[in-house]
């Protein structure tokens, strides 16, 4: 036999992995956006790749920093990526679109994104490996005891703490319109990375998931389909519906839960994960609709439709079922025990990942409710910076009128100082404060922001000063 | 089979059931759940030391050896975060000898220390 060269397998790192990540992410429909919002063009996800040089993407953040600025770079890197296998078209047509169309779905953007989607999975998800263990020999009998146990985190009446951070905020309309926003990425192209799971051929259980995909497609009848019902949901709550017009405005965490399922879809080496997580999924997901179909009708005094949720509460009943006897089971059966620790592993992975965006989505409603109050925290904070109680950078930034600081957030809590000029500091979908010279605010870390100069010229600081309550005496 | 839920260290670390102690130990930095119960004499296993391969642990009563392989085997269980959920075959239970007298079915949370050894390693991350 000749001689044959030992297989190397693939991976990128150091240089050569930062400098791909940015060449993926300098594609012109990648690049900052001078409005908020995207308007209709599905194409268009700002990834702020100025930044992304800087970033160190190959050390995996643990839990405690995975809502830092790097996992956000990472969750939008990776939506765009996995989302490349997807269709979208803009409400309104691609004309005068083509360019963004051909940008998006060209060889070229493709290539690039699959070259660098393995290690942005190893530092998106990589977490997991020490959150979630497996031990033991698992049986179908054991397994079957422990889907028996399984009660929803969320089952409790008042509801998880995202349903809690929205009754209890001070303006649970715009909290509620948020919290819908984080679910566009998800629900507007529902059920498409479970498809990745029905191509191929595995026997009697694919054709069983692909009825939980006919359901969830409202069986041919677009009206009925569950991404038309969430667009009906999102306008009667006075939102757009148009494919990531919220972009900016997604959190961390709520991009994390989508990418987990196109991240499973993606590798079928996790295919049992998957499994796991679909059966969580869809038997959680009843007493939650059932939940939020309250909640908002609740929130928006009965004119909201949530036909979205109530219909999930009908199905979804049958998808829990469906998933566990006619999947999981005969999975089970087929391929051995051996496969049941995935399974589990899916499972919980999916509870770590919904706790994570609980406490996400808490936070970033708490700060919205919070800016009055972080505003007038400026002058004593900045007191603090000014008298030395903390060592902290400062970065001295001039812009002209109409430049957009595209939503971010920071590894630390840092403090916004307007030497001069106006800001518009946006801090949630509706949520915004105007800074004037002298005035600035209390960033806290982990919470997305952004900001836009509303005067002909805006001096500031920014003061990197770690945990802001050391500023104050 | 009973399926329990306890933290893998500090207060409420330990579960017993029907007088069976058990407990979420981890050797060479892989976890499991095991009876906190020397098979030899009921030695406090939960106090035990692995062997320098990481093969055994050494009870410390008789220094009676165990087979790691086999502890973690035994039951199945899933670690979250600083829970674990452990699914409790009726082989593991005290009532599955044939002597044993007849379960009452208590099942309490309590704390027992683990030895350094078997303790879980802090995240260096």
């Amino acid at each position: 036999m000749s001689h044959v060269p030992p297989h190397v397998p693939y991976e990128l790192t150091g240089a050569e992995l930062r400098d791909a990540v940015v060449q993926y992410a300098t594609n012109p429909i990648y690049l900052d956006h001078d409005d908020w919002e995207n308007d209709d063009n599905p194409y268009r996800r700002q990834l702020r790749p100025q930044i992304l040089p800087h970033l160190d993407l190959e050390a995996v953040p643990g839990r405690e920093n995975i809502l830092n600025y790097p996992s956000l770079a990472v969750q939008r890197l990776l939506t765009c990526i996995y989302e490349a296998d997807l269709v979208f078209f803009p409400k309104s047509g691609i004309e005068g679109r083509e360019a963004d169309f051909n940008a998006f779905y060209s060889p070229s953007n493709r290539a690039l994104g699959e070259r660098v989607r393995p290690a942005l999975e190893r530092y998106g998800f990589g977490f997991l490996d020490a959150e979630v263990e497996t031990s033991g020999k698992w049986t179908a009998e054991s397994l079957h005891s422990y889907l028996d146990s399984l009660v929803p985190d969320t089952a409790a009446e008042e509801g998880s703490p995202a349903e809690q951070a929205i009754r209890g905020s001070a303006d649970p309309a715009r909290a509620a319109r948020m919290w819908l926003a984080q679910f566009a990425p998800d629900f507007l192209s529902e059920a498409s990375p479970m498809i990745r799971n029905v191509l191929g051929y595995y026997g009697a259980p694919q054709s069983e998931w692909f009825k939980i995909i006919i359901d969830e497609f409202g069986y041919g009848v677009h009206r009925t389909k569950h991404s038309t019902l969430f667009e009906n949901t999102l306008e009667s709550a006075g939102l757009k519906s148009d494919v990531h017009r919220y972009w900016q405005y997604y959190l961390n965490s709520s991009l994390l839960l989508n990418n987990y399922f196109h991240y499973l879809g993606k590798n079928h080496e996790l295919f049992f994960r998957y499994a796991g997580a679909l059966y969580y999924t869809e038997s959680s997901l009843v007493d939650f609709c059932r939940r939020a179909d309250r909640l908002l009708r609740e929130v928006f005094d009965g004119a909201v439709d949530t036909t979205y949720f109530t219909e999930h509460v009908h199905i979804d009943t049958h998808h829990g079922r469906m998933a566990r006897e006619k999947i999981i089971e005969p999975l089970v059966a087929a391929h051995g025990e051996g496969v049941i620790p995935e399974i589990v592993r899916g499972i919980e992975e999916y509870r770590v990942l919904l706790e994570v965006a609980d406490a996400d989505f808490s936070a970033q409603i708490a700060w919205m409710d919070d800016q009055p109050e972080l505003k007038k925290l400026h002058d004593p904070v900045y007191e603090g910076v000014r008298l030395g109680r903390v060592d902290a950078p400062v970065a001295h930034i001039v812009e002209p009128r109409g430049e957009l600081s595209n939503t971010h957030c920071h590894d630390g809590d840092e403090l916004c100082h307007i030497v001069s000029g106006t800001m518009r500091f946006e801090s949630g979908l509706g949520s915004s404060l105007t800074l004037r010279d002298g005035e600035g605010v209390v960033i806290k870390r982990n919470r997305l922001h952004g900001a836009n100069i509303e005067s002909d010229e805006c001096v500031y600081e920014i003061h990197s000063v770690g945990d802001y309550r050391k500023c104050l005496s | 089979m009973p399926v329990v839920t306890f933290s893998v260290s500090g207060a409420g670390n330990c579960v017993v059931i029907d007088d069976a102690p058990f407990v979420y130990a981890t050797v060479d930095r892989r976890g499991f759940v095991m009876l906190a119960r020397c098979p030899h004499r009921g030695g406090p296993l939960h106090l035990s030391t692995p062997t320098a391969d990481g093969a055994y642990l050494v009870c410390p009563w008789h220094e009676r050896r165990t087979s790691v392989a086999r502890l973690r085997a035994q039951i199945p269980a899933v670690r979250r975060g600083d829970r674990v959920a452990a699914v409790i075959p009726d082989a593991a239970l005290p009532g599955a000898a044939p002597d044993a007298p007849a379960s009452d079915g208590s099942v309490s949370l309590e704390y027992r220390p683990l030895s350094p050894a078997l303790a879980r390693p802090r995240a260096t991350v």
